[in-house]
């Protein structure tokens, strides 16, 4: 059992079917938040809120270009299935008991934005002897340090006053997202031989 | 690793010594995990007592709340794992924040304890406590885990502490970075935004009660923890000679010994106070020395009163 990525080759590199699967996984789902994002942020900002989702809809970007880049990619036969169950994950799906649709949809929004951030830790999967200078070891360190920054929309939101009245729905919903997001994080590393989380 | 489970919630927690046997249950500090009171376990058990460490919500192996959770909360955490814990005395201790937790439980269920340890810790936010726990959290926010553990590591120990391991600070901050996540220490922090004062309500804690505090501690220093000693009426302020807040980590052997000694003083009907101050020995075996009278304690000069 092991909790790290690894065995690390000769020059301290992960080794590339796995570079492959945990970028895939997470170029699926920030470009999931992506997506997302440009769909719900207006022409012009009305609130603080908006400011802090475009910043989020640019990170979200950063991410999965940075990660395209930096991965060693090889031929993965079962990518196609995973990313499937992956995106179907990610589909919007509104927070229960909240009337306002509009508004429960940006919850589950925000709530998944929140569980990505939160519950995926990439860079704690890199081994202490791991190649510092790695292009794909940065990435996962520079992924996991933004996430603490940008999660900083989501708590807002989630935490406004302007929700109060609805706090256990916000909950559940987040709740929901963070499980969800667990399951399939542990799911994908389980497939490439990380099984003591 | 026996576990409880609260609203849901899985708490993990860790036994030491034997069954029925007079037990010291430690509440963990933020950023800390059960594994940091192993080397008290030798030393307790060695004198007939049990140990039981635990990860608070939210940190370490316990599960972490998504976005809310209150100091209530780990209060009746708290009481479900003293539930638990069989028929022998219990002694509660807790660094920091979980000092802060440890004197709401007694507040609110004194009855279940025979002593009360607070260490490193306060009944208020003092502006200058409030200010720094501000920029720990911003600290968090824009630097990580990572970055906390860098401003708390200088704070807490002694150059004694860290100049041996400053070749290897990466590794002493591992685990803490590996078992901790930002949102979950964040959520913590954010359990202070509706923080009121105990101060008004330690005088309803009847239990006998020992407060550490390092003679250098500045992040909780001495006057937040006068408060303690002047209002909890069987209580005794014990310094701890040149250690710093995180003296629990610093000098294990040396505050497990000041346990055993107070619980032992406490069980045999020896401890009877009234705000009394003391000086610890600097090493194990070493004997308490009276604060010497007419000196201020809250001064770092000799200052008569």
């Amino acid at each position: 059992m092991t909790r790290f990525l690894g065995p690390l080759d000769n020059e301290g590199r992960v080794p590339p079917l796995q570079q492959t699967r945990v970028s895939s996984f997470l170029i699926s789902a920030h470009s999931a938040q992506a997506r997302q994002l440009c769909m719900v942020l207006p022409t012009h900002f009305r609130n603080a809120m908006d400011v802090e989702l475009h910043s989020q809809f640019h990170h979200a970007m950063e991410i999965a270009s940075m990660l395209a880049r930096a991965t060693s990619w090889v031929q993965d036969p079962i990518l196609a299935f995973l990313i499937g169950k992956w995106e179907a994950t990610w589909m919007p799906r509104a927070a229960d008991g909240v009337t306002d649709s509009g508004l429960a949809l940006l919850i589950d929004l925000v709530a998944l934005g929140h569980a990505l951030h939160a519950v995926i830790r990439p860079a704690a999967l890199l081994p202490e002897n791991i190649n510092p200078l790695d292009p794909f070891a940065l990435a996962l360190h520079r992924t996991e340090f933004d996430s603490g920054r940008v999660l900083q929309a989501q708590v807002m939101f989630l935490k406004s006053n302007e929700l109060m009245s609805v706090r256990d729905q916000v909950s559940a919903a987040v709740e929901r997202r963070h499980s969800e997001v667990r399951s399939l994080w542990i799911a994908m590393l389980h497939g490439i031989g990380i099984t003591d989380l | 690793m026996p576990s409880l489970i609260y609203r849901g919630l899985r708490i993990r927690y860790e036994l030491a010594g034997p069954t029925n046997a007079p037990t010291f249950v430690m509440v963990n500090g933020l950023t800390q995990y059960a594994e940091l009171w192993e080397p008290y376990h030798t030393a307790m058990t060695a004198k007939g007592f049990r140990i039981a460490a635990f990860d608070l919500l939210g940190q370490g192996e316990s599960d972490k709340p998504s976005l809310f959770i209150n100091q209530e909360d780990h209060v009746n955490v708290l009481r479900q794992l003293i539930n638990e814990l069989g028929r022998g005395p219990i002694f509660l201790a807790g660094i920091s924040f979980g000092g802060l937790i440890a004197l709401r439980y007694a507040i609110l269920h004194g009855e279940t304890i025979s002593g009360l340890v607070p260490m490193s810790t306060f009944a208020e936010l003092s502006p200058q406590l409030l200010l720094l726990g501000n920029a720990m959290r911003t600290g968090l926010i824009l630097g990580g885990t990572s970055y906390l553990q860098d401003l708390l590591l200088p704070m807490n120990v002694s150059d004694t502490w860290l100049v041996s391991r400053l070749d290897k600070l990466g590794t002493v901050k591992r685990p803490g970075w590996l078992i901790n996540d930002l949102y979950a220490l964040q959520n913590l922090m954010e359990s202070f935004l509706e923080f009121t004062p105990l101060t008004r309500q330690l005088s309803s804690i009847q239990l006998p009660t020992m407060i550490l505090n390092g003679e250098f501690d500045f992040l909780t220093p001495r006057a937040l923890h006068e408060t303690l000693r002047s209002n909890i009426p069987n209580s005794a302020l014990v310094i701890i000679q040149k250690a710093y807040h995180a003296f629990t980590l610093e000098v294990p052997t040396l505050t497990a010994n000041l346990l055993i000694n107070f619980a032992t003083d406490v069980m045999a009907g020896r401890w009877n106070e009234q705000g009394s101050i003391w000086i610890a020995p600097e090493s194990v075996g070493g004997e308490l020395v009276r604060f010497p009278a007419g000196y201020d304690h809250l001064r770092a000069i000799p200052t008569r009163l």
